[in-house]
């Protein structure tokens, strides 16, 4: 498999805070990538460097390279909301905007350029489809987006984030918020997601790890302490502090 | 060993002290902690029962006062144009039409502007420029009206008379809004003046809704990619409309009421014209102007009767607000 992002000695400062220190790792295409560790370690930091939404905030500096397709987003000239809508992201709680459960999913694709009605419905169709919400809301379409629980919500943000094709979704413990039912059924769809998107996932779950993803990376204090594969992790890993982590002994 | 102890203590489930001969702390500590409550419940009622009270004396002593002239004209005085002392004649529809239109004025003007500073505040501006002008902002709802009202007269109402009403003259005659003479007085400027009275208040309290905005939201609309723009035009004022409504509608209460500055720069006439550029006259600036001259018990009890309808119009539109207000926190309250 192809590596879709890659990050050469990244390191960010919240002001004068050092949060993130040389973190090169790789994220595979159409692969689930976990990032895990302790509260505080860097890893939801590590996610909003991605997509580059630090740079919302005054005062966040980063160094070193992160490669998208190959090419570093880092440069000076990049097209911010262009590169946002190709990297799509799911937040803690589900944000759904303060419109109909369609116009959430239009909404991007309008942002897009998207004209056409009738295509604007079927991509709407199509999202809803593909983040397994169709069959439960397709008849109240045009009610506020706010009338869903907290687990549809949160899939449909999923399918707002899927809407506009986007080449990689960021998950930002997606399902902290959520019941074991809403959490499993996400856990699903993201399994499904991985055929078509490559997803990185920050999680406090380990078993969610365990279950979704296939690579992981333990971080800690604001450092990768191992990246591998999430079966090499969780059975053998090659680090003590990695072994403690994942056995409960601390965090 | 605890056995021992429990013993000695007059067995178990027994406090220490009453075994000791004392009477026991938690049983001394209700006694007096009851009445001291029960003392502090029934002043804090009063007081606050005392808000009501005081609303319900007002409105009765002001229907009261007001009866002469409610009975001698009834609900006529309400769309009465005429108000002629001389002939003790009376009708309030001059100084309502003025309260009402030159407030309209003034949201007109104050909401654009005060959106877009609550905005720049909130989304744009660098963190060494929210502060002081956040503080510049409350500091010009702290000036009196009466300054207001002195700067308006004299420094405001020549360089409307000079400059912007002639130029509404020349270039938007042909509306009949902005004819006559370029007085400097008149509904309009009495607009414009509280627009900038209203202005501070509007948009501090439009800040404070947009800050309640979660941020998270706000980025998940950049993370669609969405531009500034679209997210404060798409999710920011959607998620903060009825909360900005209330705001819009406090100002609206205060525009409705304010005296000094309008009695400056209205023009105190009693009668109703189209242009905007003529003078005209709202009810506080009635009251403010004729309560001395007021030596007859009819003319006194209109004025009074005017004061009554102004209460009942603010009392409309707050109450207007307060409701919009809660409607907006239970919203937030979901996400």
């Amino acid at each position: 498999m192809r590596d879709k992002f890659t990050t050469k000695n990244l390191n960010f400062w919240y002001g004068e805070k050092h949060a993130l220190k040389g973190i090169s790792l790789s994220m595979k295409e159409k692969e689930v990538t976990a990032l895990i560790g302790p509260s505080g370690c860097g890893k939801t930091t590590f996610l909003r460097c991605l997509n580059r939404m630090h740079d919302l905030y005054p005062g966040n500096r980063y160094e070193g390279e992160i490669l998208l397709d190959g090419k570093n987003i880092l440069e000076k000239g990049l097209d911010l909301i262009k590169h946002r809508s190709r990297v799509g992201m799911v937040f803690q709680k589900p944000t759904p905007f303060p419109m109909s459960m369609y116009d959430n999913i239009a909404f991007g694709l309008k942002l897009m350029g998207v004209k056409s009605k009738s295509e604007i419905t079927s991509r709407v169709e199509k999202a809803l489809k593909d983040s397994a919400l169709w069959e439960e809301i397709k008849d109240r379409l045009h009610e506020p987006a706010l009338s869903l629980s907290g687990g549809q919500q949160q899939r449909l943000c999923i399918a707002r984030a899927v809407a506009v094709e986007p080449d990689v979704i960021l998950m930002d413990e997606p399902c902290s918020a959520l019941d074991p039912v809403a959490t499993a059924k996400i856990e699903d769809l993201i399994t499904d997601l991985k055929q078509n998107y490559t997803v990185v996932i920050v999680t406090h779950n380990m078993q969610q790890a365990a279950r979704v993803s296939q690579y992981t990376g333990f971080f800690m204090l604001g450092e990768v302490i191992e990246f591998d594969t999430t079966e090499k992790i969780f059975t053998a890993p090659s680090n003590k502090l990695t072994e403690d982590y994942i056995t409960g002994r601390f965090g | 060993m605890s056995e021992n102890l429990n013993e000695k203590n007059g067995g178990p489930g027994i406090p220490a002290s009453e075994a000791n001969g004392y009477v026991s702390l938690s049983a001394r500590r209700q006694s007096s902690g009851k009445l001291g409550d029960a003392v502090f419940k029934g002043v804090s009622y009063a007081f606050a029962l005392s808000v009501i009270v005081l609303m319900a004396l007002l409105f009765i002593v002001l229907v009261k006062e007001s009866w002469l002239s409610i009975k001698a004209f009834g609900f006529s005085f309400i769309y009465t144009s005429v108000w002629d002392p001389v002939a003790q004649e009376f009708g309030a529809l001059p100084s309502i039409y003025g309260t009402l239109v030159s407030s309209i004025i003034a949201i007109v003007i104050a909401v654009p502007i005060s959106l877009g500073i609550a905005i720049f505040l909130t989304e744009m501006a660098p963190k060494r420029l929210k502060g002081p002008i956040g503080t510049a902002i409350e500091l010009l709802a702290s000036i009196p009206s009466i300054i207001y009202g002195m700067w308006g007269l004299f420094v405001f109402a020549p360089f409307l008379s000079e400059y912007v009403e002639p130029f509404l003259i020349d270039y938007l005659g042909f509306i009949p809004l902005f004819t006559g003479a370029p007085l400097g007085i008149g509904m309009l400027p009495a607009g414009f003046i509280l627009a900038i009275m209203i202005i501070p208040f509007i948009s501090s309290v439009s800040r404070d809704i947009f800050q309640m905005v979660p941020s998270i939201l706000k980025e998940s609309g950049y993370g669609v990619g969405a531009t500034k723009w679209e997210v404060i035009r798409k999710i920011v004022l959607p998620y903060a409309r009825s909360g900005v409504i209330g705001a819009v509608i406090l100002g609206l209460g205060r525009a409705l009421g304010e005296t000094m500055a309008v009695t400056f720069l209205i023009g105190n006439a009693q009668e109703i014209k189209l242009s905007l550029l003529e003078p005209a006259t709202s009810i506080s600036a009635t009251l403010a102007n004729e309560f001395t001259e007021a030596v007859e018990d009819l003319y006194l009890s209109s004025l009074v009767e005017l004061g009554l309808i102004l209460f009942i119009i603010t009392f409309i539109v707050l109450a207007l607000a307060k409701l919009l207000i809660s409607r907006f926190s239970y919203k937030g309250g979901q996400l």
